[in-house]
Order: C-alpha cells, then sequence, then structure tokens
C-alpha cells in the first residue's frame, strides 16, 4: 500500500487549519479515486522549531516508509529538511502560504512548493492601486503580519507603478494593542492615499472593524492580497468600506466543475472549504503525480522533477504548473473586491482573471530583496 | 571542527561561525596571507586554529583532534588525505563536501572537469570519509545548475556560496537526526580525474569542435590562465573567447581573420573569436596580439 506522509501544523487564530489541510488531502485522493493510499500524520506546531519539524520528516521518511512528504512550511524550513529529503532520494510537496519571499530560490529537484502566492498578490495588488490612479499609500499591517516579506512585495509593486508609500502603520498584535487610530492622523496629512493593507486571520475582522468604526461610511480604498480575501474569515467580518479591492487566490464562487467537486466534498465532511483545504486538496494531484512517476522513472529524482515541470493539472482555482526555475506552482490569480451581504459581513466578488501571471512571478523571483530579511520562521499563520 | 584549503570555504566558515556551529578551523597547505587571517579570526572568535603547511604535519592532526573533542569534522577542499589513525577518532564523524557530484567526478579539481566534459549540472556531494580520496559513503549529491557562460572562477564562486547553505543544513541534520541516511558508491558509475596536466588543458584543433574548445577555455579560466594552445609557432592561453557562428575555408587551428576579436577557424566549420589570451610578453586583448604580430613580422 502506498503511504503519504503530511507534517501538520496548528495555529491559535486558524484552530482548523491541521483539519483543513488533512481534510483536503484525504477528500482530494478520494476524489481522484485513490482513498486506498494511506495518510501518515506528524505535528509540527507552529512550523518554526527546527528539531520537531527535522524529527517529524524523518520519522515519515525512515520509520513510515511513506513515498512522498507534503509539509505546511516555509522556504527556510524546506532549506532545512534539503538535505535529509536529498540523502533518502524522496520529494517533499511544501504547502506554501507564499508571504514570505526567500533571499534565493535554490532548486533542488528533491523540493516543489505549492503556492498560495501571497507575496505575489500583494505585488499584483499595489500595481493595481496604482493603475486605478492612486499615487500614495499607506502600508497598513500587524505587528504578525509585517514580519514577513509581502510587505517588500507590496510597497515594490507600489513604487515600480509610480507611487509613493507615504506612511507605515503596523500594530499591535493583542486586541488593546491593535488601533488603527494613527490612521486619522495619516490620512489628514495624505488624504487621497490608498491603504496597501496586508492582515491574515482575526486580524482582517480587526482591522475592518477599526476602518469601519473610524472611517464610517468614507469608502476609503483598501487593497489587499490572498489572504485579505480569505473566505472563511470575511464571513465573519463586518464590511468596512465600498472600496476595498485586490488578488485573491481563490473563492467559493468561482464557477467550475472543479471547484464545485471540491466545496461539495469539503461541504459534506462538515467542514468549511477553505484556503488550507484547497491547497492539500490540490497536492493529492501533486502527490499522486510523484507516486506514478517514483514508478515511471524507477525512483530517479532528477528524472520526476523533470516530469514535474511538465505536469499541470484542473483545480478548483483554475489550471496549474510548475515554473521550472524555482519548482514553484503557478496557478491563476483573480482580480477581486470585497461586497456585502445581507448581515452587513463580507463576502468575495470575483472580478477578472488577472493576466500574465507567469511573468509577474519570475520578475519577484528574480528582484533584488536590498538585504530585507525576514526573521518570521513559523509557517504563515501558524501562531 | 573545520578542515579547509583555502577561501574556497570562507562564506561555509562565515555562516557556520555565525550559526555558532564551529570550535576549530585546520587549514592545509595554503598561502601565508590566507592562513594569517583565518588565524586571526579565530582568535577573535576563540576557535582553535591549526596549520598543516605539509603532508608531515598530518602526524600532529590527531592530538590536535582529541584536544578539542568536536562532535564532527566537516572538510572543505583539504588538500591531504587523512590516515587511518586521525579518522579513527570516530566513525561517522568526518564529512567531507566535495564540489562535484560523486562517485562520476572523484579527484582534485572536479570543477574544471565539469566545465570540460559540458555537464549542464554539477553538484555539492556531501560523504563520510574512509582513508580514500572521494570513496566514503555518499550522504547526499545537491544539485547546482552550470550556465554557459561560466568559467572555472565563476562556477568556484557560485558553489562556494552554496556550499555555506549545504554545510549548515548538513550541521543541522547531525544535530536533529537520528539516523543519517547514507549509500555506498557505485563503482560502476565511478571515475578518479587525476588533477590536470598540459595534455587536459591543451587545445587539439584537429580534434576538438569549437564548443568543446570554448568550454576548455572557460574551464581553464582563471586557475590556468586560459586553455594552452599553439598559434604562429607560439605558445600562447587562451583566456577568453566566444563562438563566433561563422563558417570558413581555413586550416583547423589557423587565424582566419582579426577584427576586435581573433577569429580562429574549428574542424566542425565554426569559428571561434578569443576576446583575451596571454603570451610570453603578457596578458592582451586580440587587438594588442594583432599589434605585436605586425611588430614582430612586419
Amino acid at each position: 500500500m502506498q503511504t503519504i506522509g503530511i507534517l501538520l501544523p496548528r495555529s491559535t487564530y486558524y484552530q482548523t487549519i491541521g483539519f483543513d489541510l488533512y481534510e483536503g488531502l484525504r477528500s482530494g485522493l478520494k476524489h481522484l479515486g485513490k482513498s486506498d493510499i494511506k495518510i501518515v500524520t506528524e505535528n509540527i506546531g507552529f512550523g518554526a522549531d527546527k528539531q520537531q519539524c527535522y524529527r517529524s520528516a524523518e520519522k515519515l521518511l525512515l520509520e513510515e516508509n511513506v513515498s512522498v512528504v507534503i509539509a505546511y512550511i516555509g522556504h527556510r524550513m524546506a532549506q532545512l529538511l534539503r538535505p535529509l529529503f536529498l540523502a533518502s532520494n524522496k520529494i517533499l510537496i511544501v504547502l506554501d502560504a507564499g508571504a514570505n519571499l526567500p533571499g534565493e530560490w535554490p532548486v533542488c529537484p528533491n523540493i516543489f512548493y505549492h503556492s498560495l502566492h501571497n507575496s505575489l498578490g500583494a505585488a499584483l495588488a499595489a500595481k493595481k492601486a496604482a493603475s486605478n490612479g492612486y499615487t500614495q499609500a499607506g502600508m497598513v499591517t500587524g505587528y504578525y503580519d509585517a514580519g514577513y516579506l509581502h510587505t517588500y512585495s507590496i510597497s515594490k509593486g507600489f513604487e515600480e507603478t509610480g507611487g509613493t508609500i507615504s506612511f507605515n502603520h503596523a500594530t499591535g498584535y493583542t486586541t488593546t494593542e491593535f488601533t488603527m487610530e494613527p490612521l486619522k492622523n495619516y490620512l489628514e496629512q495624505f488624504p487621497n492615499s490608498v491603504l496597501l493593507s496586508l492582515f491574515s486571520g482575526d486580524f482582517v475582522q480587526w482591522y475592518f472593524e477599526g476602518i469601519k468604526n473610524l472611517f464610517k461610511e468614507q469608502n476609503i480604498p483598501i487593497y489587499m492580497p490572498p489572504f485579505g480575501f480569505e473566505e472563511m474569515m470575511l464571513s465573519d467580518a463586518q464590511f468596512p468600506s465600498e472600496n476595498i479591492k485586490g488578488i485573491a487566490a481563490w473563492s467559493k464562487k468561482l464557477e467550475s466543475k472543479e471547484n464545485k467537486a471540491f466545496i461539495e466534498t469539503i461541504s459534506n465532511t462538515g467542514k468549511t472549504p477553505n484556503l488550507f483545504s484547497l491547497l492539500s486538496w490540490e497536492s493529492a494531484s501533486i502527490a499522486l503525480k510523484v507516486i506514478e512517476l517514483i514508478d515511471e522513472c524507477k525512483n530517479n529524482v532528477i528524472q520526476i522533477a523533470k516530469d514535474l515541470h511538465e505536469f499541470t493539472f484542473e483545480s478548483p482555482r483554475g489550471k496549474i504548473y510548475f515554473d521550472s526555475k524555482t519548482n514553484t506552482s503557478i496557478p491563476l490569480l483573480y482580480n477581486a473586491s470585497i461586497i456585502t451581504n445581507h448581515e452587513g459581513k463580507c463576502e468575495v466578488q470575483i472580478e477578472s482573471v488577472v493576466n500574465d501571471v507567469f511573468e509577474h512571478f519570475e520578475k519577484l523571483s528574480t528582484q533584488e530583496l536590498n538585504n530585507s530579511t525576514s526573521a518570521w520562521h513559523n509557517s504563515y499563520t501558524c501562531i | 571542527m573545520v578542515l579547509c584549503g583555502g577561501k574556497f570555504a570562507f562564506p561555509a566558515l562565515q555562516l557556520l561561525a555565525y550559526e555558532k556551529f564551529i570550535c576549530a578551523i585546520g587549514i592545509g597547505k595554503s598561502n601565508a596571507s590566507i592562513v594569517d587571517a583565518l588565524e586571526r579570526e579565530s582568535e577573535e572568535n576563540n576557535f582553535g586554529f591549526k596549520s598543516f603547511p605539509d603532508k608531515k604535519s598530518i602526524i600532529e592532526m590527531r592530538a590536535w583532534i582529541e584536544t578539542v573533542q568536536p562532535d564532527y569534522i566537516f572538510c572543505i577542499s583539504f588538500p591531504f588525505l587523512l590516515p587511518e589513525n586521525v579518522l579513527s577518532y570516530g566513525k561517522g564523524k568526518f564529512i567531507n563536501f566535495h564540489p562535484g557530484p560523486l562517485p562520476q567526478y572523484r579527484g582534485p579539481m572536479p570543477i574544471f572537469e565539469v566545465l570540460k566534459n559540458q555537464e549542464t549540472q554539477t553538484a555539492i556531494c556531501a560523504h563520510f570519509m574512509n582513508s580514500k580520496f572521494d570513496q566514503g559513503n555518499i550522504i547526499f549529491n545537491d544539485p547546482v545548475a552550470i550556465q554557459k557562460t561560466d568559467t572555472y572562477g565563476k562556477l568556484s564562486i557560485k558553489l562556494s556560496e552554496r556550499l555555506a547553505h549545504i554545510t549548515l543544513n548538513t550541521a543541522n541534520m547531525l544535530q536533529f537526526a537520528s539516523h543519517i541516511p547514507n549509500q555506498i558508491q557505485d563503482e560502476t558509475l565511478a571515475y578518479y580525474y587525476e588533477k590536470p596536466e598540459l595534455a587536459d588543458t591543451y587545445i587539439n584543433w584537429k580534434h576538438m569542435t569549437a564548443d568543446e574548445i570554448i568550454s576548455l577555455i572557460n574551464a581553464c579560466n582563471p586557475w590556468n590562465n586560459g586553455a594552452d594552445t599553439t598559434l604562429q609557432e607560439k605558445r600562447i592561453k587562451i583566456i577568453s573567447a566566444r563562438l563566433l557562428n561563422k563558417p570558413h575555408n581555413n586550416q583547423t587551428g589557423t587565424i582566419v581573420s582579426i577584427t576586435d576579436t581573433l577569429n580562429i577557424a574549428c574542424k566542425d566549420n565554426e569559428q571561434i573569436a578569443v576576446e583575451i589570451l596571454s603570451t610570453d610578453a603578457g596578458i592582451m586583448t586580440a587587438s594588442q596580439f594583432e599589434e605585436q604580430i605586425l611588430t614582430n613580422f612586419p
């Protein structure tokens, strides 16, 4: 019997993240007619403890003898695991939020990154704001989200399109420290500014509440990347402005038979489909391809990697393929806005497909980081 | 502990020191300024330090290791073979980082060999050490892409920088692993390349294609000051050249024309455009070489 290993993180504000990732994979395999494949899980906490991650991966490889490992971790942790996967001649599929930008994109045939592309979405959201006529912006984020380099891509994206970042506001991460008050002063000084905003999880809800309370009916412009469009959190967030736009990675509203199957299958398990169950649902297709190639290529990892570069599949968010230079998956991204529902809460409205995603990604992956680094080692949203 | 052979190991030393993995540094046969620099850095950081200037001095290594008591010993281009009495300090404690894929590229200068052989990919191989050069069990080969324009120098820098991350990852691996996966080298794939001699660095115009010649030139730049050849009955070294994509009717190995480059006929009806070369008179451009010919044969 084939076995797939998955390293599952935990999160205090996405409390179901481990279950979502597991269920996405399990249901994805079942949907592909492979429910006979055994899934073995290991807990990696917040994904920041090197020893815990290494030992969990080692256990899956050496004790459970899994065919392939899937892990919701960042680039840095993936690099720590690189020698283990090289030495054991196995493939690691990294489920990547895409919130960080690695200092380099070192290609290793044993590691493939399946991404939600939050940094790319952040850069595209900023470019969109600039192309919609905004020339000044404030970057608004929180203590936690500010630690990832999507901050760099959103600022760079805006500046490259001719805009100027006039102010930055990074708020605290507890309810008592979380405040949007400084924005009043900033927006008086720079009244035509757009707010390039980076929040995830509960912080999206707090942010929208703050905006609603301080800037009632002013409809101030806000642009956000994919994690700002995470529908599970938005369903409990107050609608703060008629002018919230950005880039979404996925929505329940996307119309395709693949998305319908995903939503129905996950919903039937009693769970709410979200970005995490989506990512691992998709990883089932990649893992099955890897298992097929292990046999076809007689375990030659270099050949398996070459064949994966040619692999494409239809996912709930559209066609996905891999960039051979970075081993990173390239999906469709969507221009989106936030609308209100009858309860005054938020919903995503998909407007169109973003053009030239690959070209934008290529630019992002080759851009200089100018010594910007991130000290956040944990998997994104896992605190 | 890191045993190294010179500046190729510097990025790895810096990163390992920053991450507090280093307790001592040993250096084998290197120039005085590098030995001095390493000794100074070691003193400032409270690392043990020892220089092994020749093969004979290896006799002092075991006692030094016993004093330092390292958990592991990393070798990065250390020039001398470690004898059994050193390796017996601990089985599985000595790891070499070979700058080429094993077992295919054993030997002291795999960077030269992979370039000369026109490989598109090389590797840094981490392997346990035994008493033969490059023959211990392989932990992993970490691949590194080779660009068409890579010279020996450019590829060395790339590998040296990559090596830093690989040694750090390996140190973490040793720290956390309960078992280090490794495998015996497949002797059917193994090849040992001796240190290149004139026959290896010499351009054979009759037998080599233009592409092969350019690869050899890149493989010799800068360590050999270029690829050796004879032109106008004079021994020269070609340091830099590119493919011209022009057919010719000349005898192979002769000058077709001199523009801003020295254009030489190759056997596959291609020409290579030599940009920089080295003669007894010094390193010069093609135009300077032309002036020299005119001066000598007006």
